[in-house]
């Protein structure tokens, strides 16, 4: 795989040698990111996975106000934005523009239906009273740290919210990119690392639906 | 040149020696001038130049902090200070020291310049990246001197709730300080692990490399690992403090000892960011001024690996007393005295190192020798600790205080010191007076141990850390304390006076190895120029083969593909070794 | 040298997305057979982690990639689990200090 045109080697920053090493750096440093960031969400699945060995009874009575069918559609929009994403990257492997450009706005397009439905999911529990910390007022949940699992639930659905609209930025920088024509089989890095981004929001989509929606 | 050939048959690459000048024409700090120059750059030299500022600033903040605080404990209860803003005192301390100090020091500032030139690069995988890290080190340290204006922090560095969930003081901001320095952290320690994966010049194997670099290593892979759970554990914190979500406040319904784990999660191994940079400096010193091949090599370079990952298994031990279950203390306890093989491993390598060794004692080695004697108490204070029956008597004593500034300011402090001594002339391509040198290096010495030393004495006779008050008994312990602080002061206060004078019109001009070294940051012209070299270096010996001649060190291959090359260095000596 | 630079194939896509949607209906309807506790989340951790599985090594490329790649993910879950395995070590065993407290 030689990457001799100069059209790819106007891309290669002064300390590189070649496309190919930079292309490699880049996607290991996107890598450790993401280790930054399967750590960052872990103190929140260990704090999580505490509570829950703490008071399993809690979590099966709280995790009933939650909205199952919501939840499992967003799991649906993401995985589908996950592929779409992939998708770009395949078209543009394949030179070709117009389809990269597509698949970018449907995933864009996804991660808005995502948190719309989040939207309708918060807002149904503001008004039962389902706040997070003190503001809770609910008193449908017989148990007294009933306002914790909230907590928990709010701080890890809204880390991913905060995910999922930085993703939006990011593969809205990337439509504008390829409209000018930036990216080819031989330059993509850009598309590539903010894919593997994109699927660690989706990856702990995976995790979160399970563990908060699917209780009983 | 019958060896070079060979090596030409080995890599595959048609060699030349390229002899370096002494001095460039136009070195890295000339290339680009004026203030803006500085402030936009994207040079790691440059980079690694204003962290050293920035963190001799901070150094300069913290160590005005401890000489009050120390003041403050001339007699009991209050001579100067009120009780609250003692406990300010010490929390800011603290802080700042940990950090803005200690944890960005060797790596942001010393590694920053010498990592992508020990391996022969250009400049670190991600420069523009290195340069936002260093802003948002600044953001940080805004937020974190923020909360000292608007009524400064007094839960103590650790942040312990449910006090800091509670107490009145400004603990948001230094926290969301301590939340943005986090991300510095991981930004550098991202950039020096690509950087070392994906840079290295032909023929700079894993087994070649420095082991400055390998300790680098060990630090950048905790900072990956540990740093983002600090991060969400300080924003858990944050969200205790405004929307009281209960996690931490037993209050609430939340348990305090999680926030201790997680906390103890990222900060034990933040002790191994902090002192790891500086084994590697101690592994450079020491080979260098005993001019021996480093014994040992793979196991001072793994032994950091195995320390980097031992640290994590060992959080518990700062918790003994907390009400943590009696089973994870024990294994807690246990697994702490491994720490100790590998680190003993570091000790024994280099103590071989320089036995038969030709040693030369220049500053730079007097500071190893310090190293070596602090940090080793340092370290065996750190097992007696360790120990759960013992710790139970000496937790929250000054013996615990005393043992992490053994270890913090006598190891590592000592060994920026000593790598600051070491890099000095490569970096400003002045020589400090070495004289003065010593002379400070004697007066640190001494301070340090009257006021640390003082401070096992105290500690195991029961002397609470974080006392504002204290029985009369300990009074005189207390005041030597203080004098040690004093000469501490006045070493440090040398230090800054000689090196800024060799930086003035009367300073010496360096040469470009003073030290002999073979390492690749000795085979470039002081100072470097802006891409390091001006032709790619092609490593062929071993960075501590002291016996090899420097002839065989200084060949290497044109650079090729583009950007820009600084042409000022003139070639005044290659010579084809295929003939 | 390892490359990153390995063509997607479109077909691989398409089937892993696929079988990502049939494991999410898996996971919703095992739910209504109510299988016991602690099983009921063994099974649904076990499909998530499929689910994972099928999304680093297919869409994320692992397979393909460069070994370090792989290691630096490994060694992150690694280390979620020594953090939440030597915390739990501490929650799951502690003995009231004083009986009833």
């Amino acid at each position: 795989m030689s990457h001799n045109s100069s059209a790819v080697q106007s891309h290669v920053a002064h300390h590189f040698v070649d496309s190919e090493q930079q292309f490699d750096a880049a996607k290991f440093g996107m890598w450790i990111f993401l280790v930054t960031e399967i750590l960052f969400f872990g103190g929140l699945f260990a704090a999580y996975i505490i509570y829950r060995a703490w008071y399993p009874d809690l979590y099966t009575m709280a995790s009933t106000q939650l909205d199952t069918t919501m939840g499992a559609i967003n799991t649906g929009v993401l995985i589908f934005s996950s592929l779409t994403m992939a998708l770009s990257i395949w078209a543009a492997q394949h030179n070709d523009k117009k389809k990269t450009g597509i698949f970018l706005l449907v995933t864009i397009a996804c991660a808005f239906a995502f948190m719309v439905i989040k939207y309708f999911e918060y807002t149904h529990k503001f008004h039962l009273g389902i706040f997070p910390g003190e503001a809770y007022t609910f008193t449908g949940i017989d148990h007294p740290k009933a306002h914790i699992f909230f907590s928990i639930y709010y701080m890890m659905t809204g880390l991913h919210g905060i995910h999922v609209i930085i993703g939006i930025g990011l593969i809205f920088w990337l439509w504008m990119k390829n409209n000018k024509g930036s990216f080819n089989s031989a330059y993509y890095t850009p598309i590539e690392i903010v894919g593997l981004y994109w699927h660690l929001v989706d990856i702990i989509w995976i995790f979160l639906f399970p563990l908060l929606y699917l209780i009983d | 040149m019958s060896t070079s050939s060979g090596i030409n048959a080995d890599l595959g690459l048609k060699l030349k020696r390229f002899v370096t000048p002494d001095h460039p024409e136009v070195n890295y700090a000339q290339a680009e001038k004026g203030i803006k120059a500085w402030l936009t750059t994207v040079d790691h030299k440059k980079i690694g130049l204003m962290y050293l500022g920035a963190i001799a600033f901070f150094f300069f903040i913290g160590g005005l902090l401890a000489l009050l605080l120390r003041a403050e404990l001339w007699t009991p209860a209050k001579t100067f200070l009120d009780a609250d803003a003692y406990n300010q005192v010490f929390t800011l301390h603290g802080a700042i020291m940990i950090f803005l100090v200690l944890v960005p020091s060797v790596p942001a500032a010393l590694g920053n310049f010498f990592l992508p030139i020990m391996v022969g690069a250009k400049d670190v995988a991600f420069p523009r990246l290195n340069l936002l890290s260093f802003y948002i080190y600044l953001a940080g340290a805004t937020f974190s001197l923020y909360s000292i204006v608007t009524g400064a922090v007094d839960t103590g560095w650790t942040f312990y709730t449910p006090y800091s969930a509670t107490t009145g003081t400004s603990v948001v901001s230094m926290t969301l300080g301590v939340f943005i320095l986090g991300f510095s952290s991981i930004l550098t320690g991202l950039n020096f692990i690509v950087t070392l994966h994906k840079l290295r010049v032909p023929g700079l194997t894993w087994g070649k490399l420095p082991l400055f670099c390998w300790s680098l290593y060990a630090t950048s892979v905790i900072q990956i690992l540990a740093t983002p759970v600090l991060a969400i554990t300080l924003m858990l914190l944050v969200m205790e403090r405004t929307l009281k979500i209960g996690i931490f406040d037993p209050a609430l319904g939340g348990d305090p000892v999680l926030y201790q784990h997680f906390f103890w999660f990222y900060s034990h191994p933040a002790v191994y960011i902090m002192i790891l940079p500086g084994f590697g400096i101690i592994s450079e010193i020491i080979a260098i001024f005993s001019k021996r091949r480093i014994f040992g090599y793979w196991f001072i370079a793994l032994s950091s690996m195995a320390i980097a990952l031992i640290g994590f298994l060992v959080w518990g031990h700062h918790m003994f007393v907390s009400g943590q279950s009696t089973l994870s203390s024990i294994v807690f306890s246990l697994i702490t005295f491994f720490v100790g093989i590998p680190t003993g491993i570091k000790i024994f390598n280099w103590v071989a190192t320089m036995y038969k060794g030709s040693i030369s004692m220049r500053t730079p080695m007097w500071y190893a020798m310090i190293f070596l004697f602090l940090f080793t108490i340092g370290g065996f204070t750190g097992v007696t600790l360790g120990t759960l029956s013992v710790d139970v008597h000496l937790h929250d004593t000054y013996y615990v205080v005393a043992h992490f500034h053994y270890v913090m300011m006598g190891g590592m402090l000592i060994a920026f010191l000593g790598g600051l001594h070491l890099w000095w002339p490569k970096m400003t391509g002045r020589m400090y007076n070495e004289r003065w040198a010593n002379i400070a290096a004697f007066l640190i010495f001494t301070g340090f141990n009257m006021t640390f030393f003082t401070q096992f004495i105290l500690g195991a006779k029961g002397m609470p850390r974080r006392y504002y008050n204290y029985i009369d008994q300990f009074q005189s312990l207390h005041q030597f304390s203080t004098v040690g602080t004093w000469v501490l002061a006045l070493g440090f206060t040398i230090i800054l006076i000689y090196l800024l004078q060799s930086l003035g019109k009367k300073g010496v001009i360096a040469s470009k190895n003073p030290w002999n070294g073979r390492s690749l940051e000795w085979l470039t012209t002081t100072p470097p120029v802006l891409e390091n070299f001006t032709y790619t270096p092609v490593v062929i010996h071993g960075p501590y083969d002291f016996h090899k001649p420097i002839a065989e060190f200084e060949y290497g291959i044109e650079s090729h593909g583009h950007g820009h090359h600084d042409a000022s260095v003139h070639h005044s000596n290659e010579e084809s070794v295929n003939a | 040298m390892s490359s990153g630079h390995h063509a997607l194939s479109f077909k691989v896509l398409i089937s892993t997305a696929i079988a990502l949607a049939v494991l999410t209906v898996i996971t919703v309807a095992v739910r209504s057979i109510h299988i016991p506790s602690p099983f009921n989340i063994i099974v649904a951790i076990s499909i998530a982690v499929v689910k994972a599985y099928l999304v680093v090594m297919y869409f994320m490329n692992l397979r393909n990639d460069s070994r370090f790649n792989l290691l630096s993910f490994v060694f992150s879950v690694l280390f979620l689990l020594i953090l939440v395995g030597l915390t739990m070590l501490d929650t799951m065993f502690r003995v009231p200090i004083v009986p009833g407290f």
